[in-house]
């Protein structure tokens, strides 16, 4: 009996303390109705993707790192987007049209605006992506986040 | 003491404070009045030149005195934190790209550094479409209504696709009598019955953003007015006198069709129509054959009265007659026989009287068959004697020829004379032959009518 009571006092609520950051969003995303996106972001990420249209047929199959460490997986849906829409930040004033740029802005802005991230990302990490400047980089990680607005306004409907 | 210096205190403390509110109520009541000055409004046009849009604000206060004031918005900026507006006579716009379109933003009226007032919007939802243009109205005459079409800048564009537009037409001397119709559309049919006939009209359209719709905000400006006309109605009268036409001459031919119909009716229609049923004895008279123009073939004993009956000495005529018989023909005549009497083969020793055959003596014991087999027909000739008593005199002759069809050839006829009261002449003679026979019982009859064969019968 002294042992039961003992176990689950040590026990557990360090568990606990450990799972909880685990299984708990860091981000809140705004606009879950899909009007922010819908309306805004998606014009957006379209005229990107149809400038982009050429590109593909020459990129290499493999996975970049970031897409390796960073996956929209479930309740991280708002943790991989912040972290999408910073590294998109880097594309921009890089030889592009003002259109390019204008709406590569658009996407990662609109993006962070909508997301609501208790912790930031540090500005080490934030160097060490620098260095991808690829256009199939570029173009992969609109793709990836098209993809996972798309999951999570589905999400949304669903509920 | 102590208590006592410490009310004091607080009490002056307390004053002072207050005195310092209210001094510093003199600004406040500055910038209240301020704030009821600067009241200002604003609207946003996206993608009103390209890919830049617009947003245009102006103070409330029209008298406001705005030498010195600026306009400047922060947030929901690309880029950048805030941006000046600037400045067109009493107005003040900024155009620019960067408009993020999501989130609120702020937007200050400065006097210098210092913000006067503030206020929050979205940009996204004080949006003024552009106004419609090219309203035009075209007439459909097989229709009998109106189409209303008009173009906007918005179907262009990327952000504000979706719009209500408001239609409104009025007749040119009602003022201020609008109909609205609304619609999502650029193209509205307008019946003709509900405008009035050869009026001159207007009509002008506006639009404003859908209010389920991400972007909101405010009714554009009227689009340039459209006047058309209403057509007047002759000509749907004119339609008219070609159906009158075609409706008077239609009746005039059927009531012709009915005069013609009245006045042919008993003459041409009824007979076809309606056919009398045929008379037997007419029939038989068109059906017998006319041997000789001259012989008149007739039931009636009136149209015989013209005619010289001879009337046939009997003793004479049976002396001979009975030579004749036992010779030829054997007592009983069972055999089919043709029956004539012919008046115009006379032999040297026939007298110039003939027999006649009256009604009652063709009720005889011996009947009479008319030869059958060939299936001719019987001709039975019936020569009438002169009523006259004279003799000798050669008096017209009258004969008749009366032809027996087929179907009566087994009919048995009655014998033409009693065998007692004089000679019956039966002979199996072909057709045409005559046959002299003699008188009946009954020498005051002239002829013998058909209608006595059937009574006999």
């Amino acid at each position: 009996m002294f042992h039961v009571s003992f176990r689950y006092i040590f026990g557990i609520p360090p568990l606990i303390l450990v799972l909880l950051p685990v299984a708990s969003s860091d981000c809140d995303i705004e606009g879950q109705d899909g009007k922010e996106y819908e309306s805004v972001l998606m014009i957006s990420i379209d005229e990107l993707l149809d400038s982009m249209k050429e590109i593909g047929s020459n990129c290499l199959n493999n996975e970049s790192n970031f897409f390796k460490k960073h996956l929209c997986d479930d309740n991280k849906e708002g943790t991989f987007l912040y972290r999408a829409a910073r590294k998109l930040k880097q594309f921009r004033k890089m030889n592009n049209s003002d259109d390019f740029d204008h709406h590569l802005s658009m996407v990662s802005q609109g993006t962070l605006k909508l997301l609501s991230c208790a912790s930031k990302e540090e500005n080490k990490s934030l160097k060490e992506q620098k260095k991808q400047n690829g256009l199939c980089f570029l173009k992969r990680l609109i793709q990836k986040i098209k993809t996972c607005w798309n999951k999570i306004l589905r999400g949304t409907k669903e509920h | 003491m102590t208590i006592l210096g410490t009310a004091f205190g607080m009490v002056f403390y307390l004053l002072q404070v207050v005195s310092g509110e209210s001094g510093y109520a003199q600004n406040g009541d500055l910038e209240d009045a301020e704030l009821d000055d600067y009241s200002f409004s604003c609207y946003s046009q996206l993608e009103v030149n390209g890919s830049h849009h617009s947003l245009t604000c102006a103070f409330d206060d029209p008298d406001i005195n705005s030498t010195n004031l600026e306009l400047e918005i922060c947030g929901a900026l690309l880029e950048i934190n805030c941006l000046n507006f600037s400045k067109l006579q009493e107005v003040y716009y900024i155009k620019t790209k960067k408009f993020l379109l999501i989130g609120d933003s702020e937007i200050c009226v400065k006097l210098g550094e210092k913000s006067i007032t503030c206020k929050k919007m979205n940009i996204v939802k004080i949006v003024k479409p552009e106004a419609p243009f090219n309203v035009s109205v075209i007439y459909r005459e097989g229709a009998n209504d109106f189409v209303v079409t008009f173009n906007t800048s918005h179907l262009q564009k990327k952000y504000v696709k979706n719009l209500m537009h408001d239609v409104a037409y009025r007749q040119e001397k009602d003022e201020n009598n609008w109909m609205h119709v609304n619609l999502s559309g650029t193209k509205l049919t307008l019946l003709q019955r509900k405008l009035q006939d050869d009026a001159m009209y207007e009509i002008k359209v506006r639009s404003i953003p859908y209010s389920s719709d991400y972007f909101e905000g405010f009714w554009s400006e009227w689009s340039p007015s459209y006047h058309f006309r209403t057509p007047e109605t002759k000509r749907a009268e004119e339609m008219d006198p070609v159906l009158l036409t075609i409706s008077i001459s239609s009746f005039f031919s059927v009531a012709l069709l009915v005069v013609l119909a009245c006045v042919l009716w008993k003459r041409r229609i009824k007979p076809i129509v309606w056919p009398s049923l045929p008379d037997h004895k007419k029939t038989l008279e068109q059906l017998c054959k006319k041997p000789r123009k001259n012989l008149n073939v007739s039931f009636n004993p009136e149209s015989f009265l013209d005619c010289q009956i001879h009337k046939v000495d009997g003793i004479q005529s049976r002396d001979e007659m009975e030579g004749f018989l036992q010779e030829s023909f054997p007592p009983q005549p069972e055999e089919s026989e043709k029956q004539r009497l012919g008046g115009g083969v006379q032999g040297p020793n026939w007298s110039p009287e003939h027999t006649v055959i009256t009604p009652e003596t063709f009720r005889g014991e011996s009947p009479l068959e008319c030869p059958a087999g060939n299936g001719s027909a019987c001709d039975v000739t019936i020569l009438p004697s002169p009523r006259s008593p004279e003799s000798g005199k050669n008096g017209p002759h009258v004969y008749q020829g009366l032809l027996l069809s087929p179907g009566t050839t087994n009919n048995i006829l009655p014998p033409p004379f009693p065998l007692q009261s004089g000679i019956l002449t039966l002979t199996p003679v072909a057709q045409g032959q005559p046959i002299l026979t003699s008188l009946g019982p009954s020498p005051e009859e002239a002829y013998v009518t058909m209608s006595s064969f059937y009574q006999n019968q």
